[in-house]
């Protein structure tokens, strides 16, 4: 990196001038996705005292997934499809809307999301607002006006391409994903230029090496080394419609300049029709923003068998490993692992199970490869296979941790689930699903759902534990005044103390919560916690007996979960708290 | 190459046509309202192997083959997609409708498939869906 390089990337570690503490720019809240804030007016001892102070109704009946933004006295919030943005004035009495922004988002979206139509936020640079409409579109918004500045098509719905994922900037660089894996896409991400909206460079997860932007000259991957894996780990043109797509999380490390990411599963799900190591799904990769260029990659889960995408957030930490002060990477995986990664090298220093798993023994820090239970190993020729832990919902799905460098815990929403697993062949027909598949769910050990942990990535173990009814699928937030925040699906957000997980206040918010909790500092300098309810975001999961705003679809519950409907219904409420 | 793969299937002699079926240019559909009281002339269309359990199997087949189960799950119970199994429609469900939702699609999402499956393929969808019978009432039974 040159100085005036890293002169950049300072200042844009505080991208917003003023009170950065206060604000919210980013889905994470920084780049490093610790959604931890410094705001301590809210703490362990008054957070009992905690009241609802104002509330919106986005009128989208979805799972609200995301979080909103907020910016200089102003909260951005994105709406599942359509994709309405609104922008309210925190500056005046009841919050009025300063504009909304409608964009013109295609129907035909709704049929390729796969696990229904959310969006996972915007984030605000320039003094413009960027996300991603469901139908593979990226905007910009003036912030000030709600003018859109520009429109860029970036994925194809007719190829199962959609865009739930929340964008990140990086300097004059927007970065973005595809969704896809239960339709074949062939997964990338894209950089756009954030003055004009550009496609300035695309970089695949899978294929040849030109195209996944492995160059000899800076790929350097600490485990799979050689050329040419995005394409020899699969069968001729597998990777062609392999899935590995993109709808969670991205983190940046201004020191490194390298930008992580999580791709999901290949596709299809019957792995007898793609075998190899299906590199790189299922993995994180680590690129330079400015070109794409790939640095390294680690694969989570090789061969996947059991739909383990590995979207989840990947937390940046310095933290001590057996001794010695690692620059890493927190990652939970849905396959139920927690990595501690080298975020230089790439190079696994701790991965202990988060939750129940038992497709694999353990993890070989040499190798970087899980050790699998063969007889937990899926394929259309091997019937259904039982009892397999955890789910394809993951240990943990999208729903983020947080991390507070103040406890040195990450706090993670997980879900407490196992599954039979049954695959059949499939062929790929462009626009329809490419899955084969059919895995009932059922409780893991204990029968709770889920739960909320308190982990040590240092070490790999868990501090403590709350159990939940249903899987905990909201984020979390952690504040410096030692109060982790969340929400569960029968629609309870929660306060809860940092150090213990005692519980210290909880409030009915109208529907089940699966969006991520935030704060920010409001008028006369007072602490605000945000969140989003609004029940949603897999079908698969929820079964559907949870809406009622479809007369021509009606459903039973779900076995593992036959009572969820009798506590909660759809919604879309933004809810606002404080002392 | 996706066309390809797809009639290499076994299932290519249900695609077989037994004499081509002419496209209808618009269905009626009985769950409109009509202005004036007049329904506009529209064509009905009869479902050939209503009721018939053998067109049935094989539609349950090609619900299979052509992906239909990703979206609207194994037996049609609803998925990312509604339940085609609760004995509801969203776009009616008489012979015709059916028929038109899978042939030309439907704007929130459904894929048409009139360019990949011919009509008496469809039929033989349309004879699965209609046989499958709806949960007494799902919504309340278990709690």
């Amino acid at each position: 990196m040159t100085a005036s390089t890293l002169l950049v990337v300072l200042a844009l570690q505080h991208a917003v001038p003023g009170a950065p503490d206060g604000q919210w720019p980013m889905p994470a809240k920084d780049y490093a996705a610790t959604r931890y804030s410094a705001l301590t007016h809210i703490t362990a001892a008054n957070a009992k005292a905690l009241r609802a102070v104002w509330s919106f109704s986005t009128g989208v009946l979805a799972g609200h997934e995301g979080q909103p933004l907020v910016v200089q006295q102003t909260m951005y919030v994105v709406t599942p499809y359509p994709n309405v943005l609104y922008a309210f004035d925190l500056a005046q009495e009841g919050y009025p809307l300063k504009w909304k922004y409608r964009p013109n988002v295609d129907a035909a979206a709704i049929g390729i999301a796969c696990c229904d139509v959310v969006n996972r936020g915007a984030v605000f640079a320039n003094d413009r607002i960027v996300y991603n409409l469901l139908d593979g579109h990226t905007v910009a918004i003036a912030a000030a006006t709600g003018r859109e500045i520009w429109n860029t098509k970036v994925a194809d719905v007719r190829q199962g391409e959609s865009t739930p994922m929340a964008p990140l900037v990086v300097g004059d660089r927007v970065i973005v994903g595809t969704a896809g894996g239960e339709f074949g896409v062939r997964g990338w991400v894209k950089g756009l230029d954030l003055a004009t909206g550009r496609v300035v460079w695309t970089a695949y997860n899978a294929g040849p090496d030109a195209e996944i932007l492995a160059r000899p000259e800076t790929f350097r991957p600490f485990y799979d080394k050689g050329a040419g894996l995005g394409q020899t780990t699969w069968p001729p043109d597998g990777w062609k419609h392999g899935g590995a797509p993109v709808w969670g999380w991205l983190s940046y490390d201004p020191a490194l300049d390298l930008f992580y990411y999580g791709t999901g599963n290949p596709a299809p799900y019957n792995a007898e029709q793609r075998r190899g190591d299906n590199k790189w799904a299922t993995s994180v990769l680590a690129r330079r923003p400015g070109d794409g260029s790939l640095v390294w990659a680690y694969q989570f889960t090789p061969a996947d068998n059991w739909d383990y995408d590995a979207v989840q957030e990947m937390i940046l930490a310095d933290l001590t490993v057996r001794g010695r002060r690692r620059r890493v990477l927190v990652h939970f995986d849905k396959n139920g692992f927690a990595y501690t990664i080298d975020r230089a090298t790439g190079e696994v220093l701790v991965a202990e199970p988060y939750v129940v798993v038992n497709w694999a023994k353990r993890v070989d820090l040499t190798t970087g490869r899980p050790e699998v239970d063969s007889t937990k190993l899926t394929g259309a020729s091997r019937g259904s296979v039982k009892d397999i832990c955890p789910t394809l919902e993951g240990g943990k799905n999208q729903q983020p941790a947080a991390y507070s460098p103040r406890t040195g815990l990450f706090y993670v929403p997980t879900n407490n689930m196992c599954m039979d697993y049954q695959t059949t062949p499939v062929t790929y027909l462009a626009g329809t699903p490419f899955i084969g598949l059919n895995a009932p769910y059922k409780p893991g050990p204990g029968g709770n759902l889920g739960a909320v942990i308190a982990w040590d990535a240092g070490f790999g173990k868990k501090v403590w534990e709350i159990k939940e009814k249903y899987p905990v699928w909201s984020g979390a937030l952690v504040t410096a005044g030692g109060v982790v925040f969340y929400g569960t699906l029968d629609g309870w957000f929660k306060a809860v103390d940092a150090k213990s997980g005692a519980a210290l206040w909880k409030f009915k918010v109208g529907s089940g919560v699966v969006g991520n909790p935030i704060t920010f500092t409001g008028a006369a300098g007072k602490q605000y916690v945000a969140v989003y309810a609004g029940l949603g975001g897999d079908w698969a999961l929820l079964a559907g007996d949870v809406r009622s705003d479809d007369p021509a679809d009606v459903r039973p519950p779900a076995s593992f979960m036959p009572d969820l409907a009798r506590h909660t219904s759809l919604g879309g409420i933004v809810w606002l708290f404080a002392l | 190459m996706a066309i390809r793969a797809v009639v290499a299937t076994p299932l290519i002699a249900l695609l077989v046509t037994s004499g081509q079926q002419p496209v209808p240019p618009a269905v009626r559909y009985e769950q409109h309202v009509f202005a004036g009281g007049a329904a506009p002339p529209a064509g009905t269309l009869e479902n050939p192997f209503k009721g018939d359990r053998r067109y049935a199997a094989d539609g349950e087949k090609l619900f299979s083959a052509f992906n239909c189960d990703g979206c609207h799950a194994v037996g049609a119970t609803g998925g990312q997609g509604p339940s085609l199994a609760d004995g509801r429609w969203r776009y009616g469900g008489a012979d015709g409708a059916i028929f038109h939702s899978i042939y030309y699609g439907r704007p929130r999402g459904m894929p048409a498939f009139g360019g990949v499956l011919p009509p008496d393929a469809i039929w033989r969808l349309v004879t699965y869906l209609q046989g499958l019978e709806p949960a007494a009432d799902p919504s309340t039974t278990s709690w």
